[in-house]
């Protein structure tokens, strides 16, 4: 009797994916027509790069404060790439991903022997030495004056319309997702779950927990990097903005707020926090002296909100509710870490899917 | 954690919203009429908090609306058209904000011209915005020579000053009257390196000598420069050029004075001041300097009936930018209603090769060739204290450079027009 009802509620999930995946494209496609282009493709780039944030913090529980030293140096290099070889945008952007990789692989190695806050902080110590670097290394990255004209080359196209290029752009930032989508539902995503509840236990059934972090780790910069250098060929532009920590905080914000260990939620988090940094910056909203900060100060205050109401996260805490409706999972508040533990998300009797 | 693809459609509707507040600007852009969208607008982007705010900063937007004012007296009925805007952007002096703000303004706020922009670094990211847009992009208050230079191109132009104006003016002049060593510091971005280059090249040429140089962090947010200066006695110089600006400029100064570097026989020269900094750091802290300015409130009444009008509005008296910012708007609307349109093309041929003669441009021309506006400019000297008989009285006119001395020849330049 139960297995039927089980089946049944299988069966259901997989009309509900389906309809959401097409959903979700339609309003990927659609972005453009309805908001400012450019603005159109920052959320597409901004969501890639949060959700490489989720693969670390919400399925490995790492905790990475220096993940715009990803996103900007692929910007450089995408930049660098596109200007001095002219090559098409999308083997700049691959390009980028590749060398935001390769420079993961160290600072992984030594990230990963601390976990918590002191992981926190190695990253955001190698971030800031990239920062500096990119800062006194004019000669390739323009210092102060950032990487200006970075041209979108492909197979001479002209992309130089914002409208054309979101389209241009977009299955890359798709590929960046599936393959995203692709861990987190591996046998590989599982044991980072496992490594995120009890590295311990992990460690003692055999799994080189340290090796796992490291690949997770260098998987994420990628994904980011593709992001980073896709905003970079966006925006004609690489600048130390991009590499500076305001950058890693953002995106940290972005991810929690649409809910850690959600995948998606990441994607909401990410529209959420540009359309409300372009709305107050175009609105004309003055808030006197604190002017300057205004974008700052409400993004600022709608984070407050969201981690004292929905420690979910926007998508967290939909999910969660439309779960303990169907199913009468009694609502229990989530880890310190504000992902909902295993147990919770897969609950035992669960049929597998 | 598939099953958190389930709800889905529920946060759809969210996404929805989102997208809804951003207010439906998508869809290919379309062109048309004789007036664009049956308005004028002009954009004008620049530091309206930060170091640079005090020398353009909402006090130049002011100036771009004095201009519209008058200029809607001027031509009441025939005006080509009634309705024109001033819209206002902060760049905070990070060329990427410049980047996404003009893009921006050009797209969405519909600006037909973009005035004004300091920082160097910003402008740059402004005129490629241009070109790729092919809207107008007045530059007033950044220097770097660049934008007539390698990086010039159609829809840009370079109103006011350059490196090579200040460098010709102050390096020339302080290097004949006797200062041969120099010691240079600058601001380590487009700006700073382009003043550095510009007068190690006219002080070696007046027979002087770079003995040191030493880049400071953009922008200094600490605001200290004692490393920059502690290191220039050990050189022996005869003067140190700084090459900062506006609150850098200020800031420096006050150490050199704390410093006491002019009793260690270094003597202050400055590659670009605003009369705000003076107004800011008082004229006995800078008593004697020698400067090129580009313009001057007070140096006849032509300029002072100007500046009476721009103090009714705004308290202050005009620094050159806030000058350079009425006459570059004043005189865009006039191309426009030459040409009667504000069809970018149509406008920059009217602008190309135009003299001008107004209360800013003496002797004006805007060249065809590089799209660098040249004008009369000034070698001017603070006055000491006691010299000054009212507010903002601090300059000394010592001698006027003619507009084809002042800017660099057009034989020199490396701008290519053609090729944008």
């Amino acid at each position: 009797m139960t297995a039927l009802v089980f089946r049944k509620l299988g069966a259901m999930s997989r009309l509900w994916r389906l309809v959401a995946v097409l959903g979700g494209l339609l309003i990927a496609l659609a972005l453009p027509w309805l908001i400012y282009p450019p603005v159109a493709m920052d959320i597409v780039a901004w969501a890639l790069f949060a959700v490489a944030l989720d693969l670390l913090l919400g399925f490995t529980g790492l905790l990475s404060f220096g993940h715009a030293a990803f996103w900007g140096t692929a910007a450089y290099a995408a930049g660098t790439i596109a200007i001095k070889t002219g090559a098409p945008f999308p083997v700049a952007v691959a390009g980028a991903a590749l060398v935001a990789m390769v420079l993961a692989v160290p600072i992984a190695l030594l990230a990963v022997r601390r976990t918590g806050i002191y992981f926190a902080m190695v990253t955001l110590a190698f971030a800031q030495m990239v920062y500096y670097l990119a800062n006194q290394w004019s000669s390739l990255t323009g210092g102060e004056n950032g990487l200006q004209g970075i041209p979108k080359n492909l197979f001479g196209l002209d992309l130089s319309d914002p409208f054309y290029f979101y389209y241009a752009g977009l299955p890359i930032a798709l590929i960046g997702l599936l393959i995203a989508w692709r861990v987190v539902h591996s046998p590989f995503g599982r044991v980072l779950v496992a490594i995120r509840e009890n590295p311990a236990r992990s460690r003692s059934l055999g799994f080189p927990v340290d090796r796992y972090k490291v690949m997770i780790f260098v998987i994420s910069a990628g994904l980011s990097g593709l992001a980073g250098g896709l905003y970079a060929i966006s925006h004609g532009f690489a600048s130390l903005q991009e590499v500076y920590w305001t950058t890693s905080g953002k995106v940290v914000i972005m991810t929690v707020l649409g809910g850690i260990g959600t995948l998606w939620g990441s994607v909401i988090g990410a529209a959420l926090i540009v359309q409300v940094e372009d709305y107050v910056a175009t609105s004309g909203i003055h808030l006197g002296p604190l002017n300057i900060t205004g974008p700052g100060l409400i993004t600022g205050l709608i984070f407050v909100g969201v981690v004292l109401l929905f420690r979910r996260g926007v998508w967290g805490t939909i999910a969660h509710l439309v779960r303990s409706r169907r199913r009468g999972v009694p609502d229990v508040e989530p880890h310190l870490s504000g992902t909902p533990s295993v147990a919770e998300r897969e609950p035992a009797v669960a049929p597998k899917s | 954690m598939r099953r958190n693809l389930i709800p889905a459609i529920s946060t759809l509707a969210v996404v929805s919203l989102l997208a809804a507040c951003g207010g439906g600007a998508g869809g290919p852009s379309s062109g048309g009429g004789k007036i664009s969208d049956d308005k004028i607008v002009l954009g004008v982007i620049n530091d309206q908090t930060g170091i640079y705010s005090a020398l353009s900063g909402p006090n130049a937007v002011e100036a771009v609306k004095m201009a519209v004012e008058d200029f809607k007296a001027k031509h009441a009925d025939d005006a080509v058209s009634k309705n024109i805007e001033v819209v206002v952007a902060d760049h905070q002096n990070k060329p990427e904000v410049a980047n996404t703000k003009a893009q921006e303004m050009y797209d969405r706020q519909k600006a037909d011209i973009i005035l004004d922009v300091p920082t160097s670094s910003a402008a740059l990211a402004v005129a490629s915005q241009a070109l790729a847009k092919k809207k107008l992009y007045f530059n007033i208050t950044a220097a770097t020579t660049a934008l007539t230079g390698d990086k010039c191109n159609k829809y840009t132009f370079h109103y006011a000053y350059d490196t090579y104006m200040l460098a010709n003016g102050t390096g020339t002049t302080v290097t004949e009257a006797g200062a041969k060593n120099w010691y240079i510091v600058y601001p380590d971005y487009a700006f700073g390196q382009d003043m550095e280059k510009s007068f190690t090249k006219a002080i070696e040429t007046s027979g002087g000598k770079v003995v040191g140089k030493k880049s400071s962090e953009f922008p200094n947010t600490s605001g200290d420069f004692s490393s920059q200066l502690l290191q220039a006695p050990a050189a022996h110089p005869d003067v140190l050029g700084t090459m900062h600006a506006g609150g850098e400029l200020v800031n420096l100064v006050k150490q050199y004075n704390q410093f006491k570097l002019k009793d260690k026989g270094v003597g202050l020269s400055v590659g670009l001041m605003f009369i705000t900094d003076i107004h800011s750091l008082g004229p006995d802290a800078l008593a004697g300097t020698r400067f090129t300015d580009a313009w001057y409130w007070n140096f006849d009444q032509q300029n002072r009936d100007w500046a009476d009008k721009f103090k009714e509005k705004t308290g202050s008296r005009p620094s050159f930018a806030h000058a350079g910012n009425y006459s570059a708007a004043m005189n865009y609307l006039e191309a426009v209603q030459a040409a009667g349109t504000d069809e970018s093309d149509a406008v920059v041929k009217n602008l190309e090769g135009k003299e001008i003669n107004d209360f800013f441009l003496r002797n004006g021309k805007i060249r065809a060739e590089d799209h660098r506006v040249i004008h009369d400019v000034y070698l001017a000297e603070v006055k000491p204290k006691s010299d000054v008989k009212e507010d903002y009285d601090y300059e000394k006119i010592v001698t006027t450079i003619p507009a084809d001395k002042a800017f660099k020849p057009v034989s020199e330049s490396t701008c290519k027009m053609g090729q944008g």
